[in-house]
């Protein structure tokens, strides 16, 4: 063949590292002329619809030992980046101790691509819908970043996302996921995962919304987070509106004002297929229900609050 | 009946095509493969509207491994496709009409070549305004897309006078219905394998929904004799009209005649999707009076269709429409003008239903409003407007004598969905239910006034296999199944014995068109034809091999049985080899059309009456389906299996039409480009009961037999759905697929918070 064409139509080099030091320096070496692929599910479909060019080099992270797998801590789940989505669904301690992410990783795409796609790649992503759980549940990513490992808070991570593009040389290798117990000064947890697409399964989302909670006896509301995604919405928590819930018992009036914090709050992004009203809408009416669930269920438990119906 | 695999009992089979189907070994036409292929690619437009300026293929054609590339100089035929109005260039001269007009294609010897040559292809274009609203395309600013203007037909029915049917009406219901831009969605992208042959024959392997009419365009386009060209079309991965215009056929078979050289072209579903057909949108504007007794009075009805850059069957999706915005009922007077329009929105064609979807759609939401207005129960209303077995047609046309209507109607008043209909409960008060209701009459076939062929074949093949032969495809429908129950239960054959030959315009006589719900009809009257003279020839020459007299042997399973049924006396092998003369019958007859002479007006009619019950999430807006019942009145049941799949299937692609399904468009450039955008319902979507009542009684002067049963299943479920919802909601849905935003309430505990801030 005549030169000039070959590199037109060559496919891209794999490279397999055997660690994720290794993987981190061909990434330097080779910049952007490469890119980590772990399942390759998103990725694929970039590719394939021209949103991004198939890049000359891809550094195959399934290769690297040590990065797939759940382990149970004393107070925290250690989950693999490179652990399935499939994986994550039907692990035994996700089952017993993280209803919410067991819930989250349902509702993405369908199985045969939960069997290839990774939690990693599914947080790296910035628009995954596991995020707002990690985010709610305060949890910790594990990054090689080359020189020492670094752990930082979901939503601190998030909320960089806002501002400025990770180090696409950053590895993501572990996620810390801690659990909630309930206790004599929190006695009642609450969360809830929510995703709104345009069907039931196997659809990108419009609204993904996730909460986090606890409950003191008296009825306050001792802790909360809320973050809210969706679409190409990077994932964030509304802050506001946990302020304003935070020490209260949930009456009509205060939900009232959590519900237009909600939709002040909410910043999705805007595409096709669904209004930004519609989404901040449905967040509000979401999340606000589910505190109102919560707080319906302790009422009927025979304690009855200041400022109830 | 109610329909299901129980009350079937034995007639429930495993159709043939089956189990190769679902273990993937089935060979489809796009997964032929020949040694020495090459792979074909079209260039398309990336303008919706452009002029050409110049074309410059020599960087391409200089590429190692590219073997040609063509534009339209080197079309020998007709430039033009379309089956009945060939109005699209098979490659663009001087001006590309959407983003997926042809202007070049190539042949090379990978993917990865041909891609590159695409790449090198240089087109100068001069960007032309863009039509994309069809009330814009018909005035007088904007840019004329065809020599004749932008209408491409406009067509009208009407009897009486609305205006002083109007008068008398105690209420008036005017609404303007709008309907998405709906995708087929087949399973499998467009393609095929084409092989030249010796003698200058050309061998095209590529699915379509009738194999003599693209064999005829082909022919057309490439400037030769019919006979010169075979078409084999099945099986196909799924059609639902998407298939039935040439699609990838002209640039496989060019490339293969210029190159000398099997050439196998394969969509990828981006190009599906940029290329391929759409369902109609329309805008139809309704106005229907009722007096104070419920009479419908005066039904003023204007449809406008963006069929897109090219014809195809546009104008006859709009008189179907225009015959169906009146369906199952008696008016006082009726007006009813539509206007199909040219526009630079992709190309908009044939698809499952037809215009019935849209014009149903519309016409059944009148109904419950005006019930509504009359404060009378929805489905009494439409009893008290209900056309009589022996009135005229839709059109005022002669139809065949029909009860259709009431039988289904009755049916569905029966129908635990609809006796619980006013049980609202729900789980959480957030949640609300409602059921809806929507009857139909469906009509099959093409019309009075298009060539409508049908026929088929019977022969005893030399090895003794009974050989049913049809130019029908299988595309999914279940016709091979229907075919051989046919054939097993009116002939008294086993399976084993016979072989379906279908698809092959080499071997199948003319039987028209797989389209129009006429397939199943069609052969049932060819096999009703063959049948005498077939079995009484079988008869004759075992007699005469038996030296017995032919009323003392009966056909039987494997071969020609003794009366009694005891003894087989002659296997059809052995009958085969000995007789003196080939054993083949063939019949040739049109599908049956009325006597009134207006274009595209139906004879033959299917009706259904479809009952819903839906789930709306108020939080969220989203309505979710949960039971339906269907009941379809066309006649014997042929294939137990094959009418619940077509009613299921059906009802599946109209909840997509309902709910999630539009290909969303801007400056005539898709934004749903792939399947991860275009949502069709899944598994999760359509797992809510569907109950089928087939009603099989035919009045007793019927000699029609069955009717298709391939598009009614999908006509009655959007406006169905739609009225639940307003059962639901309150709220009037007048656009589809319907939007949740629309739906969306703030929840009742939280009302008084909410309201005013």
């Amino acid at each position: 063949m005549a030169s000039g064409y070959e590199d037109k139509i060559m496919s891209p080099s794999v490279w397999h590292p055997r660690d994720t030091t290794e993987a981190w320096t061909f990434k330097k070496l080779l910049d952007s002329d490469a890119i980590y692929v772990a399942g390759g599910t998103l990725l694929r479909t970039q590719w394939e619809s021209g949103l991004a060019a198939v890049p000359k080099h891809l550094i195959d992270l399934s290769s690297i030992p040590g990065l797939t797998g759940i382990e149970k801590k004393e107070d925290s789940l250690a989950i693999g980046a490179l652990t399935t989505l499939g994986q994550c669904r039907k692990d035994p301690d996700v089952l017993q101790h993280s209803p919410l992410l067991v819930e989250a990783v349902r509702s993405i795409a369908a199985s045969s691509v939960r069997n290839l796609a990774t939690i990693g790649g599914n947080i790296v992503s910035r628009v995954g819908d596991s995020l707002p759980v990690f985010i709610v549940c305060q949890a910790e990513f594990e990054w090689n970043t080359g020189l020492s490992p670094m752990t930082e808070d979901a939503s601190e991570w998030v909320e960089r996302l806002q501002v400025q593009l990770p180090k696409a040389s950053h590895l993501l290798t572990r996620v810390h996921l801690p659990l909630f117990r309930e206790t004599d000064l929190v006695p009642k947890r609450f969360g809830a995962f929510h995703k709104v697409g345009r069907r039931e399964a196997f659809t990108p989302s419009l609204v993904t919304v996730a909460i986090n909670g606890g409950m003191k006896p008296d009825g306050k509301i001792a802790d909360i987070r809320i973050a809210v995604g969706g679409g190409q919405t990077i994932p964030h928590r509304l802050v506001a509106v946990e302020k304003i819930l935070k020490g209260q018992i949930p009456n009509r009036e205060l939900l009232g004002e959590a519900y237009h914090a909600v939709m002040n709050g909410y910043r999705p992004k805007s595409d096709p297929f669904a209004t930004d009203d519609y989404r901040k809408k449905t967040a509000a009416n979401l999340i606000i229900t589910e505190i109102w669930k919560t707080y319906s269920e302790w009422a009927d438990g025979g304690r009855e609050p200041d400022g109830a119906y | 009946m109610a329909l299901t695999r129980t009350t079937s009992g034995e007639r429930w089979r495993i159709r043939p095509d089956g189990p190769d189907k679902v273990t993937g070994k089935l060979a489809y036409l796009t997964d032929m493969y020949q040694e020495g292929m090459l792979i074909g690619r079209v260039l398309r437009s990336p303008h919706p509207h452009a002029g050409i300026v110049s074309i410059r293929t020599d960087k391409a054609k200089r590429i190692p491994g590219v073997h040609a590339v063509i534009t339209h100089a080197d079309v020998p035929g007709m430039n033009r496709f379309g089956i009945v109005n060939p109005d699209q260039p098979v490659l663009c001269e001087d001006r590309v009409r959407y983003i997926g007009d042809a202007i070049a294609a190539v042949a090379a010897e990978t993917q990865e070549i041909a891609a590159l040559a695409l790449e090198s292809i240089e087109v100068e274009y001069v960007l032309l305004p863009v039509v994309d609203d069809p009330a814009f395309a018909q005035t007088k600013q904007a840019p004329r897309l065809h020599p004749g203007g932008n209408v491409l037909h406009r067509n009208q029915y009407g009897h009486g006078e609305v205006g002083k049917g109007f008068a008398k009406c105690k209420h008036i219901v005017e609404e303007s219905y709008s309907t998405p831009r709906q995708m087929h969605t087949y399973m499998e992208t467009e393609g095929g394998l084409f092989i030249p042959e010796d003698g200058g024959r050309l061998t095209v392997y590529s699915p379509t929904q009738h194999g003599y009419k693209d064999r005829m365009q082909l022919a057309r386009i490439l400037g030769l004799p019919e006979f010169n060209i075979r078409v084999v079309s099945s099986p196909i991965g799924g059609s639902f009209g998407g298939k039935d215009e040439l699609n990838v056929q002209p640039y496989g078979a060019l490339l293969a005649l210029v190159t000398g050289k099997p050439v196998k072209i394969h969509n990828s579903r981006y190009e599906s999707v940029r290329a391929g057909l759409k369902r109609h949108p329309m805008k139809i504007k309704m106005r229907t009076g009722v007096d104070e007794n419920g009479r419908i009075m005066a039904h003023q009805v204007h449809i406008v269709a963006d069929t897109g850059a090219y014809a195809t069957l546009g104008a006859e999706v709009l008189n179907f429409a225009i015959e169906h915005v009146t369906g199952p009922y008696t008016y006082e007077s009726v007006e009813v003008e539509g206007v199909s329009v040219y526009t630079n929105n992709g190309v908009s064609g044939e698809f499952r239903g037809f215009g019935g979807n849209q014009a149903i759609f519309a016409l059944e939401g009148q109904m419950d409003r005006l019930a509504e207005k009359l404060g009378m129960d929805p489905w009494e209303f439409r009893l008290a407007n209900m056309r009589k077995p022996e009135d005229p047609g839709p059109l005022g046309q002669t139809i065949v004598r029909t009860d259709g209507a009431m039988r289904t109607w009755e049916s569905l008043a029966r129908s635990p969905i609809w006796l619980r209909r006013h049980d609202r409960r729900t789980s959480e008060p957030w949640i609300r239910r409602g059921t809806g209701a929507a009857i139909a009459m469906h009509g099959s076939g093409l019309g009075f006034g298009i060539p409508d062929p049908a026929g088929g074949m019977l022969a005893l093949a030399e090895d003794g296999k009974i050989e049913a032969i049809f130019g029908y495809e299988e595309f999914g429908q279940g016709l091979i199944a229907t075919l051989e129950l046919m054939l097993i239960e009116q002939f008294g054959f086993g399976a084993e014995d016979v072989r379906i030959v279908i698809g092959d315009t080499d071997l199948v006589p003319h039987s028209g068109s797989s389209t129009a719900s006429r397939a199943t009809s069609m052969m049932w009257k060819s096999l009703q034809k063959l049948r005498g003279p077939f079995l009484d020839r079988m008869l004759n020459e075992a007699s005469k091999l038996l030296s017995q007299p032919a009323d003392n042997l009966r056909i039987g399973r494997g071969g020609i049985w003794d009366k009694s049924g005891e003894h087989l006396l002659l296997t059809y092998a052995l009958l085969a080899r000995n007789i003196s003369e080939e054993i083949r019958f063939q019949t040739h007859f049109p599908f049956p059309v009325s006597p009134t002479k207006r274009v595209g007006a139906h004879y033959l009619y299917t009706y259904a009456a479809v009952a819903v019950e839906v789930e709306v999430n108020v939080l969220t807006g989203r309505v979710k389906v949960l039971k339906q019942f269907h009941a379809i009145a066309a006649g014997p049941v042929m294939n137990p299996q094959g009418f619940l799949g077509q009613i299921e299937g059906g009802s599946g692609m109209a909840v997509g039409f309902a709910l999630t399904e539009d290909s969303l468009m801007e400056r005539g450039a898709y934004l749903t480009r792939n399947l991860d955008t275009y949502l069709i319902p899944s598994y999760a979507d359509l797992n809510g009961e569907i109950e089928v009542h087939a009603i099989e009684e035919l009045p007793e002067d019927d000699d029609h037999g069955p009717r298709g049963v391939g598009e009614i299943g999908s006509v009655c479920i959007a406006p169905a759905i739609s009225e639940a919802v307003f059962q639901a909601t309150g709220k009037r849905v007048n656009k589809l697929p319907i939007d949740p935003e629309l739906l969306q309430e703030t929840p009742d505990f939280l009302a008084k918070a909410v309201d005013g801030i």
